[in-house]
């Protein structure tokens, strides 16, 4: 069923065909996915603009390049390796990476080619204590001042072998050490991934989830990830909202969701009008709070009939914009959230598992997932406007998941344990003629037997395969992968 | 005219003063009293993080948790065995509010500080303890912490009733008298885990559980040399398939022994694997040793029972399982059973110390507050400084 643009609150017709035209063009994170809140409501003392919500912290990065004196003479990387030339390039690609990644970079003006300058070096970085560290190799004889590094500096060490100054047996102990990451390469963006993975620490560390669920008020600190839980009394959320006013913001919040549609099967305008203010709520209680992301006790306050909506539409456009909202106050299903939000730069989707045992596949079941599956900046998914399955009640959305792409799957365990598993997006599950949840994604696990045996709940869904940049964050913040047994278990 | 109204209002204001104070004063000796003897009350301070319930530390500078008390204090050869002790509250970086206690021991000064640090999800507090030297001579002591009797002593931390209470300066070892025998980890007895299916002795009922991977160490004080028949218990009741558990043992002067209980005996199945041990370090004490294997599925090794029986014995295994020959051995223990216990002595930690001339030392511990336990030491990132620092960072924010 597709619902016509029935939306009076909207400023004006040319105003809701350029919020159409801009979201279809793509543009996306930075206020450009849904530019009617971004823009018509900014005259509005109350808006809360949702893309200052996103931590950005301050992340400083020291840099250096390793070399050995010149002229070069046999040993690798050899005569005829153009160091200037390439020293020059490599520090303009750190230079552009880092402003693209909004890190600070203190770059020492000469490199490093004796033992002394090293030691210079690290008691500066003592002293500095930057977020982590790069080092650019430029001969085959600097690992020493390399594994120097990883053991003295104390700060994540990120390694940059360009192809011609190391063999297997250089990086084979190091790069497997806590705190390391070693890229013996010639892709830069493989680098690129080494600074997002200190920017997204630092991101963690930046970030006040809002745990939304009993009665308690109190504020702790997860160890490793630093990320702060202020814990709120679950009523603050419905009182809030039953004094949001359905306003011009929430209008143009509706109409938009609803425009951009494939279809819109249950909700009704007041539905969606509901959904939005849900949205405003987070926003404001997000503003209020200094938070950044929200994990609620959703259910709960549905089951006790406290909000006539749950918040799933709400935490759609929330994901889309780089704020993370994970469902049921599950804190380490928001924390697996934010990783795919903060180290890939999109949404995910936790969900429930389900085992499709005829097919031996996995359904991934939930009722929020974002839609921007490439990326904040990328174009939407398809996805179509439902209620909450459970319930029938308010706003939910059916993400239609690009069947024959990969998929990794990332759950937090614990602040210190993550597993993560990979697989393909088979199809798409509509709801009937299953039950369960609106988005539903059939995946074929790659390495995993039996569809039965995938581990964790609640696991995030993120477009991609993702498993060597996650399992490198997690080896430069010491935190344990596991994944899910390749071999059947027996009965 | 704006000075005239202001100095009126400030010479209002004095005369408000005046007359409470008259008031005050006609109201008797006995708020006088009150309020005199309420200043030369020692002091009681207590501090917490946002929302979380206080802990407080008494007049004599003893933190006290809702598990028992801590109490601190330094032995040495010229030093006071008493100290008197001031409490104040003070705040850590301007911020975080914090007890301190202030002793002096002769020429050795002690400081106590505590603060909550707001680790999810409980908190924990952190206590540490600062000796310092003020006659610039070197000096010997014994730093001790007093503990409820009942608190197990491992390698790492305390537990009382399983439950982590106190996690253990890094780096420092606890140097007090060890009992003959006895573990010393930080694995978790777990009583009634077990569920034997065939008659057997007891202690199959019962396991201690390396939580997180770490191991089951035993320590038995044995003539320097000496040779042993080691037995080790097992019975898996958790797995039903083989491979999930595969265990590492080592018993000092023996060869290492890879076991798999499911897939030597069964799931509920009670069995038992000889090990020709000795004191092969000749340090008067046989080490035993149970590990994860790495790459195992399960990473949490498990044990059920030791038995020692002297080399020139032929103990016959089933016998052993069935409990017959316990009082053969030299030495039987119910792994996270009855007559199971720490290397040490509960209630009770001593650190030896040498403080410099004029130098001080700190030692600082994690303390379970209500609510909330230790968590394994090796499976933390926490250090006192990010401790502190997250302290910061909540009061900083905190509305």
């Amino acid at each position: 069923m597709q619902t016509t643009h029935r939306c009076s609150g909207c400023l004006s017709r040319r105003h809701c065909l350029q919020i159409i035209t801009t979201a279809a063009a793509g543009l996306a994170f930075s206020g450009e996915f849904y530019p009617a809140l971004a823009r018509s409501s900014k005259a509005d003392p109350a808006f809360v603009d949702p893309t200052k919500l996103r931590p950005r912290p301050r992340v400083r990065v020291d840099a250096a390049i390793l070399q050995q004196p010149r002229p070069y003479w046999l040993g690798w990387p050899g005569t005829t390796y153009n160091l200037d030339q390439r020293q020059k390039e490599y520090r303009g690609q750190l230079a552009a990476s880092c402003r693209g990644l909004a890190i600070e970079l203190h770059e020492e003006e000469k490199p490093i080619e004796d033992d002394a300058t090293m030691t210079a070096f690290l008691k500066a970085v003592r002293e500095r204590k930057p977020d982590g560290i790069l080092v650019i190799l430029q001969h085959m004889n600097c690992w020493s001042w390399v594994n120097r590094l990883a053991k003295e500096a104390g700060v994540p060490l990120v390694v940059f072998s360009p192809i011609g100054t190391s063999f297997t047996g250089h990086v084979a102990g190091v790069s497997r050490q806590p705190g390391v990451y070693v890229v013996s390469s010639l892709e830069w963006s493989a680098v690129e991934d080494g600074l997002r993975m200190i920017r997204a620490k630092r991101m963690f560390e930046e970030t006040r989830v809002l745990w939304i669920q009993g009665s308690k008020r109190n504020e702790t600190v997860l160890d490793r990830l630093g990320t702060k839980v202020r814990a709120i009394p679950r009523n603050t959320f419905n009182e809030l909202f039953d004094t949001m006013p359905v306003n011009e913001e929430v209008k143009d919040v509706a109409s938009t969701f609803r425009k951009h549609a494939k279809r819109v099967v249950e909700p009704t305008w007041q539905d969606s009008f509901n959904s939005a203010r849900v949205y405003t709520t987070a926003k404001r209680l997000m503003s209020d709070e200094q938070a950044n992301a929200i994990s609620m006790d959703c259910l709960g306050m549905v089951s006790a009939k406290l909000v006539p909506t749950p918040p799933c539409g709400a935490w759609t456009l929330l994901q889309d914009m780089g704020v993370t909202c994970g469902c049921e106050a599950d804190l380490f299903g928001a924390t697996s959230l934010m990783l795919t939000s903060y180290l890939l730069d999109r949404p995910g989707y936790m969900n429930d598992p389900v085992a499709e045992t005829a097919k031996n596949l996995l359904v991934a079941s939930h009722c929020v997932s974002g839609t921007r599956l490439n990326g904040f900046g990328q174009k939407a998914a398809p996805y179509i406007l439902r209620n909450h399955s459970e319930s029938a009640l308010g706003v939910s959305v059916q993400v239609l998941w690009p069947v024959g792409s990969p998929v990794s799957l990332i759950r937090f365990q614990d602040a210190n344990q993550l597993i993560i598993d990979t697989g393909t997006v088979v199809s798409n599950v509509d709801t009937p003629p299953a039950g369960g949840c609106r988005t539903s994604v059939e995946i074929k696990m790659d390495n995993i037997e039996d569809c039965r045996d995938v581990l964790g709940f609640h696991q995030v869904v993120t477009l991609g395969t993702h498993r060597r940049i996650v399992e490198s964050f997690c080896q430069l913040y010491g935190i344990k992968v596991i994944h899910s047994p390749e071999h059947r278990r027996e009965a | 005219m704006s000075d005239m109204r202001e100095l009126r209002q400030q010479s209002g204001a004095r005369e408000s003063e005046r007359r409470q104070f008259r008031a005050g004063w006609s109201g008797g000796w006995l708020g006088i009293l009150a309020v005199l003897f309420a200043i030369h009350l020692p002091a009681e301070v207590t501090f917490t993080s946002p929302g979380l319930p206080a802990t407080h530390m008494d007049d004599q500078g003893r933190l006290v948790e809702d598990w028992g008390l801590i109490a601190v204090g330094v032995a040495g050869a010229g030093l006071p065995t008493t100290a008197p002790t001031t409490v104040q509250g003070l705040k850590l970086d301007g911020l975080i509010p914090a007890a301190q206690a202030q002793s002096r021991y002769g020429t050795v000064a002690i400081t106590l500080t505590a603060f909550r640090a707001p680790v999810w999800p409980g908190g924990l507090d952190v206590l540490t303890i600062r000796l310092a030297e003020t006659a610039g001579q070197e000096t010997p002591v014994r730093l001790s912490l007093t503990l409820p009797e009942a608190g197990q002593i491992g390698l790492k931390t305390v537990t009382l009733g399983g439950r982590a209470v106190v996690g253990l300066p890094t780096g420092t070892k606890a140097s007090q008298i060890m009992r003959e025998w006895g573990w010393a980890d930080d694995a978790v007895a777990l009583p009634g885990w077990a569920k034997p299916s065939v008659d057997c002795d007891p202690a199959f009922q019962n396991i201690r559980a390396g939580v997180g991977g770490v191991p089951i160490l035993y320590h038995f004080k044995v003539a320097p040399k000496a040779k042993v028949k080691a037995l080790l218990g097992f019975c898996e009741s958790f797995w039903a398939q083989a491979g999930q558990r595969p265990l590492i043992c080592q018993v000092e002067g023996a060869p290492t022994q890879e076991i798999d209980p499911l897939d030597r005996w069964g799931q509920h199945r009670p069995g038992a694997v000889l090990f020709e041990a000795s004191d092969e370090n000749g340090d008067g004490t046989l080490d035993v040793c149970v590990l994860p294997k790495p790459g195992a599925p399960d990473q949490n090794p498990i044990l059920n029972a030791i038995w020692l029986f002297p080399a020139n014995s032929t103990p016959i295994l089933e016998q052993v399982i069935a409990g017959k020959l316990n009082s053969n051995a030299l030495r039987y223990v119910a792994v996270g059973g009855s007559n199971d216990q720490s290397l040490y002595a509960g209630g009770r930690l001593e650190y030896a110390l040498t403080l410099s001339a004029n130098g001080s030392q700190e030692l600082t511990f994690l303390v379970a507050c209500a609510g909330s336990s230790v968590p394994a030491p090796d499976n933390m990132a926490w250090t006192s400084e990010k401790l502190r620092q997250a302290a910061a960072a909540v009061w900083r924010d905190w509305r």
